[in-house]
């Protein structure tokens, strides 16, 4: 008997992990990036928001998955809606001030609100991004934040609801309150958005009752869910069994981690 | 004071200031550093101090024991020390729903704690209300 000395097969093509990570870091959105670099004025419409960019800086974010800054100043009595709608016609940032608030005041919300409607706009998209050039927005000179920068807070938040807890559910579906057997003790931001949850309203209609940029409400909701006090409306099934193991604490935390393993 | 920036420019001021910054203690978002970074890297330092900020935040325990209705947050500044440098963490209070505070990072050597715990509340104070 011969034995042949085959040829050793052919490598399989391997992604590199280190350069890997180096790309998904470089670029959240290559559009984005490419207008930062040409100093870009404009508006970018992605699938799920719009981003501002002035000197290809960004500017300004909008989404209708999270209340904007408006909401988010007159929500709590800040700013008079009419005050608001006046400075917004007029395109006058210094009216927001006139109407008493103060400039620190009004950075620490656009900041907030910019970073909160970018996490949005800047999500994985199916549709391609669109841009428009044109005039800087009228609240440009705020807060400019730089493209790098902002894309990478974007993965940072990603990783962090990542690791609160890895199943995304809560962040888009109706939500429903499951009521464990031994139920922890709630501080009091988690609790105001878990006396929200009704079983109709999602993570966004929750930030707008609340006047609380939506990613902060979208952490609340997976610190909730991973104590198991929130769950995502399931479809309606017709005819489900009885489970009476549904009861049981343990089969319940079970399903909760097997749940949460799948999603990883 | 206008904004962020001139906020933490002048909470570098303080006398042993090594660095400053402006934290969402709820995403662990830099809203704004300034001087040198603790551990050596501005945004994981403002993601470690916002975590110990949510703690002390949600605790109830942690509130003025006077019978009143707790603000939100219950607590004003939080202070950690070592060998050679203190951390005060300052919680801004705000009109609208925030979770932010000032973070200095102060030389044990030449600063004064008393005086940085006294500047800024008066710095958290002043941001928002001008």
């Amino acid at each position: 008997m011969t034995v042949v000395d085959s040829p050793p097969p052919p490598r399989l093509p391997v992604r590199d992990r280190a350069t890997a990570h180096q790309r998904v870091g470089g670029g959240v959105s290559p559009m984005l990036t490419r207008l930062a670099e040409e100093r870009a004025t404009g508006v970018l419409d992605r699938e799920h928001g719009t981003l501002h960019l002035a000197e290809g800086r960004v500017v300004h974010a909008e989404s209708p998955l999270a209340p904007g800054l408006a909401e988010l100043l007159t929500a709590h009595g800040t700013l008079a809606a009419e005050a608001w709608l006046e400075a917004e016609d007029s395109a006058d940032e210094g009216r927001l001030l006139r109407y008493g608030i103060t400039p620190g005041a009004l950075e620490l919300a656009q900041v907030g609100a910019l970073h909160d409607a970018a996490y949005f706009a800047l999500a994985p998209s199916s549709t391609p991004g669109r841009f428009r050039y044109g005039s800087a927005h009228w609240l440009a000179s705020v807060h400019p934040v730089p493209v790098a920068v902002l894309e990478r807070e974007m993965l940072r938040r990603r990783a962090l609801l990542r690791r609160i807890w890895p199943d995304p559910a809560t962040d888009r579906a109706p939500l429903i309150r499951a009521d464990p057997v031994a139920a922890p003790t709630v501080p009091t931001r988690q609790a105001a958005v878990l006396e929200q949850v009704d079983g109709v309203r999602r993570a966004v209609d929750i930030a707008r009752e609340l006047g609380r940029p939506a990613f902060h409400t979208l952490v609340h909701l997976r610190r909730l869910a991973s104590a198991g006090l929130v769950a995502p409306q399931p479809p309606p099934a017709p005819d489900a069994p009885p489970d009476d193991a549904a009861a049981d604490p343990y089969v319940a935390l079970l399903k909760r981690v097997r749940d949460a393993l799948e999603a990883l | 004071m206008p904004g962020i920036d001139e906020c933490l420019l002048e909470t570098m001021r303080l006398p042993g200031a090594r660095g400053a910054a402006l934290v969402d203690w709820t995403s662990g978002l830099a809203l704004g550093t300034v001087g040198d970074p603790p551990g050596g890297d501005h945004e994981t330092a403002a993601a470690e101090a916002a975590e110990l900020a949510r703690l002390a935040a949600e605790q109830q325990a942690f509130g003025p024991g006077d019978g009143k209705d707790a603000p939100d947050p219950p607590v004003e500044d939080l202070i950690l020390s070592n060998r050679d440098s203190y951390h005060v963490l300052r919680f801004v209070p705000t009109s609208f729903d925030s979770s932010v505070f000032l973070y200095l990072w102060l030389a044990r050597a030449d600063g004064n704690l008393a005086l940085a715990r006294i500047r800024l509340g008066e710095m958290a104070e002043r941001l928002v209300l001008g």
